[in-house]
């Protein structure tokens, strides 16, 4: 089961909390397929507004954990800031740290990644860095106070699944009491027990669930494809091999013409 | 005194962090503040002083991924 | 019996409608001087898409957006029965597609077919998605015609007049006073709307086109005299003026991408509203002793308000649906 920082959880699907068709519809996804962790942001509000706090809430409501993220932080000020601002409202030291450095791909500015994580750890914060799946980068990460990563599987919101799971697989095999959450770039069912099956120990997802036909029905068809994962990664699958291997025992086989 | 409230000019009375928020009709908490890029803490907002042109924004929780 | 209404948005006035329409006397109470110079439904498109619609809302809507339409053709005269017309861009390929798998009621047109429906826009797109037995109308004229229909049956509108429930002395209060109704139903939410009203006589358009975006579902009504209107972003706040730089740039844009000539329109107008709307974005009853709240709305006051007024008038005839109503939460 995962844990991150100290704490143990019984699903290893997260979801994100934006783009459904209505707050009902995110609601009943994330009660439906048992989610226990959501993303949230933070944007600047009106006086007067109580949209911030309707959302709030709802989610407080949910009782589960929420991960706030820095996203559309482009420098490690604005990040830094957005994550102090974040603990302060949502009450938790939990951080998912986007430094992003390019706006057409959205993937993260590793030089500014690891200087913000360097600086939110030194805070007391427990940082969820989102980043590519870059082995040095992982132990620069770890290095200045990460516990978790959150590797891309391909960019956020285009459903490409796993762009580089070799990748995926060197960063379990060398870290492999690290926290592996992949976040962004699943479109698919299939594409999250992949990552399970290489051993990631959960799998956050919004666009795949949010905008599809039915995110209720298809929130849980994630959690079960993450569970089914996870048992698949457990039970050690067998090894690839080019030729076939029979199943069914040949010895004592009739002799027939 | 005119601040610039989340990218727009914006004419306050008070002085004071925590009644400039209240002028500006913030009545929920689960709002945070941050003065000229620096945040200011739910505890400091009494006590801290505004001036002429200070860029302060508040920002609340919204759904994100 | 005799009912009042307060606020003379859409949804108060379809409720008269409907009421008048059983014989019902009403009253109705509107706190601006004018039809519209209030209301969310003064911004609205009147886009009469229930298909569309369904792209990302749930059968309720689609099931009854099209009663609504068959409502608005005997209640108004300026309702467009010409369908309406889903288009992308290139770099949107994947969204309109999702659209097409995610609504009925369809056919997919060729470049010379979309060319053939709009000639304006001949040349500029490859494919597109056709929804035949949608409908537009001017939804301005459309409440104009509205207070005059009721006019017509001896309804009193009265304008400047704020009121209260309790200034009521009519049997029932049916409350559609939109988001200015969310003191008293607290579940209420405001969600964000902005549009331009552009002028151009260089183009013309004979139905409504949905340009696919991957967050709002930017859209072009036609109306009379080479008037545009240029809808409506979606974000999740309760401000109601002020539109930014980026949500008129995106319109902008949309209109810009759907023909080069909008780049010369005129813009005439920028309207920003409020739409009400409760969790499931459905609209929804609420009673609270004799008062009936119809509410929540959301983007689809002129695509529901027939259907969501005859729930309503079903539970001020029948003492038993009025009792099956969920009461207030009153904060
Ligand atoms: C940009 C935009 C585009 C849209 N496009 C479409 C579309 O294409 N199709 C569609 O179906 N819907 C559309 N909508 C949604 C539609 O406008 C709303 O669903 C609808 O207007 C809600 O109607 P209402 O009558 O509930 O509220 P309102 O229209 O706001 O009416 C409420 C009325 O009550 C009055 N009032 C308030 N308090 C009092 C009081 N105390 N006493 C007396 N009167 C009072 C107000 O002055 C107002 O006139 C759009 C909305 C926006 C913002």
């Amino acid at each position: 089961m995962p844990n991150f920082y100290n704490v143990e959880f019984d699903n290893a699907l997260l979801l994100g909390t934006a783009q459904y068709p209505s707050p009902a519809i995110l609601t009943d996804a994330i009660r439906h397929s048992q989610v226990q962790i959501v993303t949230a942001s933070l944007r600047r509000e009106a006086g007067g507004s109580g949209a911030g706090q309707n959302f709030w809430d709802m989610i407080k409501g949910l009782g589960i954990r929420v991960l706030p993220n820095t996203a559309s932080c482009y420098s490690v000020k604005e990040a830094v800031t957005t994550a102090h601002m974040a603990r302060e409202v949502f009450d938790t030291r939990w951080i998912k740290l986007e430094v992003i450095g390019n706006s057409d791909t959205l993937q993260p500015d590793i030089f500014g990644l690891v200087e913000a994580a360097r600086i939110l750890c030194e805070d007391g914060f427990e940082v969820f860095p989102y980043t590519t799946e870059d082995l040095v980068l992982a132990d620069k990460l770890l290095q200045v106070g990460c516990e978790v990563l959150m590797p891309w599987g391909s960019p956020i919101g285009s459903g490409r699944g796993l762009n580089n799971p070799y990748g995926i697989r060197t960063l379990r095999a060398h870290f492999p009491d690290v926290p592996l959450i992949i976040d962004a770039g699943i479109g698919l069912p299939s594409q999250a027990a992949q990552a399970m099956e290489l051993g990631c120990d959960a799998v956050l997802l919004n666009t795949a669930v949010a905008k599809s036909g039915d995110p209720v029905t298809m929130a849980k068809a994630f959690a079960d494809a993450i569970s089914a994962g996870r048992a698949a990664f457990l039970s050690t699958p067998i090894e690839m091999s080019d030729m076939a291997q029979p199943s069914t025992p040949v010895i004592g086989k009739a002799f027939l013409a | 005194m005119r601040i610039v409230l989340n990218g727009q000019y914006c004419e306050v009375k008070s002085t004071m962090l925590d009644q400039i928020l209240i002028e500006c009709d913030y009545i929920n908490p689960a709002i945070a503040t941050a003065l000229n890029d620096t945040i200011v803490h739910k505890q400091a907002r009494v006590g801290t002083v505004l001036n002429e042109g200070d860029r302060l924004e508040v920002v609340a929780p919204i759904g994100g991924g | 019996m005799t009912v009042s209404i307060i606020g003379a948005g859409v949804a108060g006035l379809t409720c008269a409608c409907v009421l008048v329409d059983q014989g019902v006397s009403v009253k109705i109470y509107e706190q601006s001087d004018a039809i519209g110079s209030n209301a969310c439904s003064w911004y609205a498109g009147g886009m009469l898409a229930p298909w569309c619609e369904s792209e990302s809302s749930e059968q309720w809507v689609l099931d009854h957006g099209i009663e609504s339409i068959e409502w608005w053709d005997q209640h108004t005269s300026n309702l467009t029965k010409n369908g309406s017309l889903v288009l992308s861009m290139q770099r949107d390929k994947r969204d309109i597609q999702r659209y097409a798998t995610l609504t009925e009621n369809h056919r997919w047109l060729n470049g010379s077919e979309i060319s053939e429906m709009e000639p304006d826009l001949s040349g500029r797109f490859e494919r597109g998605l056709f929804y035949a037995d949608e409908a537009h109308l001017d939804s301005r004229l459309a409440l104009q015609q509205l207070v005059g229909y009721l006019s017509s049956k001896n309804v009193d509108v009265q304008f400047d007049r704020s009121i209260t429930v309790n200034d009521c002395n009519s049997d029932y209060v049916i409350d559609c006073r939109g988001y200015g109704a969310r003191h008293d139903l607290p579940e209420l939410r405001g969600v964000k709307g902005e549009m331009l009203l552009l002028k151009s006589n260089d183009i013309s358009l004979s139905r409504a086109v949905r340009l696919v975006h991957p967050r709002y579902p930017l859209y072009i009504v036609p109306r009379a005299e080479g008037l545009f209107m240029l809808g409506a972003t979606m974000i999740e706040n309760d401000e109601r003026h002020r539109i930014s730089a980026r949500s008129m740039l995106e319109l902008l844009s949309a209109a810009y991408a759907l023909h080069p000539a909008f780049g010369e329109a005129e813009i005439l107008e920028i309207g920003v509203d409020v739409r009400p709307a409760f969790s499931n974005n459905l609209p929804q009853l609420r009673r609270n002793k004799n008062t009936l709240y119809v509410n929540g709305l959301y983007r689809h006051g002129f695509l529901l308000g027939p259907a969501i007024a005859k729930l309503a008038a079903q539970a001020i005839l029948d003492e038993s649906k009025f009792l099956e109503v969920k009461p207030c939460a009153l904060s």
